[in-house]
């Protein structure tokens, strides 16, 4: 018996609404569809093979096996993340040696006068480098604190290049992906 | 009746495990946000299978797959601290984990050898349904992602939905549109 004698849907109908008939939203949403696909499965055998791998593609999906994960995907993980708390560490303790650097400068600059009275220092040595040079004039004798300051911007300018590169690198955009990819291979 | 019964029990037990693990795990959540790293390793132990499981369906290769799985969960610990303890929270995280996985393949760059390699290697074995395998494999990875949150990673429609930042209505539909060519497919590969 084809499926158009045993009743009014015809076959190639029947395979569009095999989905929500599978899954139950036929019989919710359209009673009379369901009836009439109930009994054309009944008589068309084709239909019947179609809709028996319908059914059973949820088990077969549900039932797919994957390898068991790795013993190395937790430990990979567990060392990323020692390192990204390590380097949080570091980037917060930087704060400190860079607190105490900017109090340093400021303390020693303090205010307008302060840095009026520095840049004249840094002009008259300038100035009596150049003469030096020339050979008009003696070596003209830097104060030691002035040494101080020049030492403390150059180490506050290197602190805070080096704490930038571990704030960029803890960046959350940063992509993770090499680094647990270095890691799964050691 | 005894039946009946007995399934009510069943059913009564399914539940009060699935509450029991979310319980768990919600727990766990807030002592790794608190920055206790035994519960994140805990917590990731508890869904490094399914995690693993769904990159490996996704991707078909088990070193991207672990690629991939490492960059779900360091993802997971960095953004821990958004986590809102209201809500449940494996919707959220499958979300971070969808949203990792399609960044992470348009990052990739693809290996044509490799499917037919990890394919071949799978259907000597006769571990898996290698033909279920080849036609997911085919499958368009808009279609693929809901496929496998749906039946793999066990989650239900709406918590798809919420995964994929996308209507019940729009998971129906590419679920509906997934099966139907995955049928095609194999339907093909047994003609």
């Amino acid at each position: 018996m084809t499926a158009s004698e045993s009743n009014s849907l015809a076959c190639s109908r029947v395979r569009v609404l095999l989905e929500p008939y599978s899954d139950g939203a036929l019989a919710r949403e359209d009673r009379q569809q369901y009836d009439a696909l109930r009994a054309h499965l009944a008589g068309c055998s084709d239909c019947r093979l179609q809709h028996e791998q319908a059914i059973s593609l949820p088990f077969r999906l549900r039932a797919l096996s994957s390898p068991p994960p790795p013993d190395s995907l937790v430990a990979g993980v567990m060392r990323t993340i020692a390192s990204t708390r390590l380097a949080t560490r570091r980037a917060w303790t930087l704060l400190v040696p860079e607190a105490a650097l900017a109090t340093f400068i400021l303390w020693y600059l303090s205010g307008l006068e302060g840095i009026t009275s520095v840049a004249s220092g840094i002009v008259g040595d300038l100035l009596g480098l150049a003469g030096w040079s020339s050979g008009s004039g003696s070596l003209p004798s830097i104060p030691h604190a002035d040494v101080l300051l020049l030492l403390a911007l150059i180490a506050l300018t290197a602190i805070a290049g080096y704490h930038l590169s571990i704030l960029i690198r803890l960046t959350p955009a940063g992509r993770t992906g090499s680094g647990a990819r270095r890691a799964a291979s050691e | 009746m005894e039946a009946e019964v007995a399934l009510d029990a069943r059913l009564v037990g399914g539940v009060t495990a699935v509450e029991a693990q979310a319980s768990t795990a919600a727990q766990l959540v807030g002592q790794a946000t608190g920055g206790d790293l035994d519960a994140f390793e805990r917590l990731m132990r508890s869904l490094q299978r399914r995690v693993y499981g769904f990159a490996y369906q996704h991707l078909r290769d088990s070193y991207e797959a672990h690629d991939l799985a490492q960059e779900i969960f360091v993802k997971l610990y960095r953004n821990l601290g958004r986590y809102d303890s209201t809500r449940p929270f494996e919707p959220w995280f499958w979300k971070l984990a969808a949203n990792t996985t399609i960044n992470y393949r348009r990052k990739r760059i693809p290996m044509p050898a490799e499917l037919s390699h990890e394919l071949a290697g799978e259907t000597q074995n006769g571990q898996h349904d290698p033909a279920l395998l080849q036609a997911l494999a085919q499958l368009d990875p808009a279609y693929r992602l809901p496929i496998l949150l749906h039946y793999y990673a066990d989650l239900s429609l709406e918590q798809v939905s919420r995964s994929l930042n996308l209507s019940v209505a729009a998971v129906k539909s590419r679920l509906h549109r997934a099966r139907a060519q995955l049928r095609n497919a194999l339907a093909e590969m047994d003609e």
